[in-house]
């Protein structure tokens, strides 16, 4: 047997089935019926794409192809044309203005920080006072007080801090707090963003 | 022309009113020419803790309305020909007074003395602005308690708002046991949070409450280690390099051990 074999993988979309360039088509139709025959139940009502890798498929050959994929009842469906431009749209529905805005004091109780992009603070942000931006907040510094990062909804937005030790952390309309019980001091820059629905803190490793 | 200090707190109670009195007193012992204001309007204790309270017959208020020259409102201490305290109205409230009125009765006040120390009230509001208006310097007065680091840091980004920058810092009532058993804030952590320079620390001292009540300032009582604190600060204030007490309880042993020069270094 041939080296070359026929894939087939799942992706989100559903299965794709990649055929090799030098392969014999009866040999790809045997081969495809033997992978689809071994897991029916497992590709059953799946979406089929079909990629030949700079192989032109003949249109009798395509017919072949779907033939045998309605023998195991799955039907071929023609890849989407604008797939590829969707993510660009959706990055522009979290619109900010990519400014920053840098801060180059300690941000005391009391105080509060609007702005429309990212924030750099180059000192502390005390407890009581709070920082809200659309972008992300980075603190060269410790950051004691709240914080709210990606406030018109990006869930992509970060805060990073020397210290990370705030009262009240928030990211989009996720938010979190310290725990009641005390913490040990973190020993380094450590990053906050969204992970699985949740704010999670990593230590932060350029 | 003298310089004007601003002492004040944010919070209430921690010893705003006792700093100033010690402080100018101190201040007035080396020679210096002081006038202490209290800007308490209402609830003014300066005179009381001075001892002065049976002389008052002009007040702040009277001043800025323009009732008496501020000569006549001054009144002289009883220990020192160099010290004068302008009282506060009790039978006033804040708003009888504006930053500007305040502003100019301190510049006139700097022509004559070389300090004036203004007692400001606890609190953000009309009190505390009156009372920062003029200050060349701001002292802040905190304990080591995470409230009063808190309104401290308010009052901090008060003044910078308010282009009063690099105010100093008093940490009062310090109790070296508890900091040791890891009860009590440090100096050093309310320096972290706090980012501004120290001026000094004054332990938690009951001769203080003593003085306090009899109208005789601490900074006088050579005993006193809370006096002691104050005059540190007084010569720090006039320019000169004082190292921080040592807080450390030294009980006759340790202070016997370390004069025969076995204790090393407390």
């Amino acid at each position: 047997m041939s080296k070359e074999a026929c894939i087939i993988k799942g992706n989100k979309h559903g299965l794709s089935i990649s055929i090799p360039r030098e392969m014999d088509f009866a040999e790809v139709l045997s081969q495809l019926r033997t992978r689809l025959a071994s897991a029916q139940e497992f590709f059953a009502g799946a979406a089929v794409y079909v990629s030949a890798a700079d192989r032109d498929l003949e249109p009798e050959e395509k017919q072949q192809l779907a033939k045998t994929v309605e023998e195991f009842g799955l039907s071929i469906t023609e890849p989407e044309a604008d797939e590829a431009p969707a993510p660009a749209v959706e990055s522009g529905k979290d619109e900010f203005k990519e400014d920053t805005l840098l801060l180059r004091r300690t941000i005391r109780s009391g105080q509060k920080i609007r702005y429309d992009g990212n924030v750099v603070v180059l000192g502390d942000v005390n407890p009581g006072a709070e920082i809200i931006c659309s972008g992300d907040i980075l603190v060269l510094g410790s950051l004691r007080g709240v914080a709210h990062a990606g406030c018109t909804g990006n869930v992509n937005a970060s805060v990073f801090a020397f210290r990370l030790e705030p009262t009240q952390l928030r990211i989009a309309n996720y938010i979190s707090r310290s725990p009641d019980e005390k913490l040990p001091k973190p020993l380094g820059p450590e990053l906050a963003r969204v992970c699985d629905n949740v704010i999670q803190i990593t230590a932060y490793q350029s | 022309m003298g310089k004007s200090i601003v002492i004040t707190s944010g919070k209430g109670g921690v010893g705003k009113t006792t700093t100033t009195a010690n402080i100018g007193t101190g201040l007035a012992q080396i020679g210096r020419k002081v006038c202490l204001v209290d800007a308490d309007i209402g609830l003014r204790n300066l005179d009381v803790v001075m001892g002065l309270e049976n002389r008052i017959v002009y007040d702040l208020i009277d001043v800025v309305e323009g009732h008496c020259r501020v000569r006549s409102a001054l009144i002289k201490d009883k220990r020192f020909d160099n010290l004068f305290l302008l009282p506060a109205a009790q039978t006033r409230e804040k708003d009888a007074v504006n930053p500007e009125q305040m502003e100019k009765l301190i510049t006139e006040l700097k022509q004559e003395f070389d300090y004036v120390l203004v007692d400001c009230p606890a609190g953000i509001e009309q009190g505390f602005k009156n009372a920062i208006a003029g200050a060349d310097l701001a002292i802040i007065v905190t304990t080591p308690e995470v409230s009063a680091v808190r309104d401290a840091d308010r009052i901090i980004g008060l003044l910078e708002a308010d282009e009063l920058f690099e105010p100093q810092l008093i940490v009062n009532r310090i109790r070296p046991d508890m900091i040791r058993r890891g009860d009590m804030m440090t100096t050093d952590d309310m320096i972290d949070i706090l980012a501004i320079k120290l001026l000094g620390i004054v332990p938690d001292d009951e001769s203080i409450i003593v003085s306090t009540n009899k109208g005789e300032p601490a900074v006088l009582d050579k005993k006193s280690v809370s006096g002691q604190a104050f005059r540190n600060i007084v010569r720090r204030l006039e320019g000169a390099s004082v190292p921080f007490l040592a807080l450390e309880e030294e009980n006759m042993v340790k202070r016997l051990m370390r004069f025969i020069g076995i204790g090393g270094k407390s």
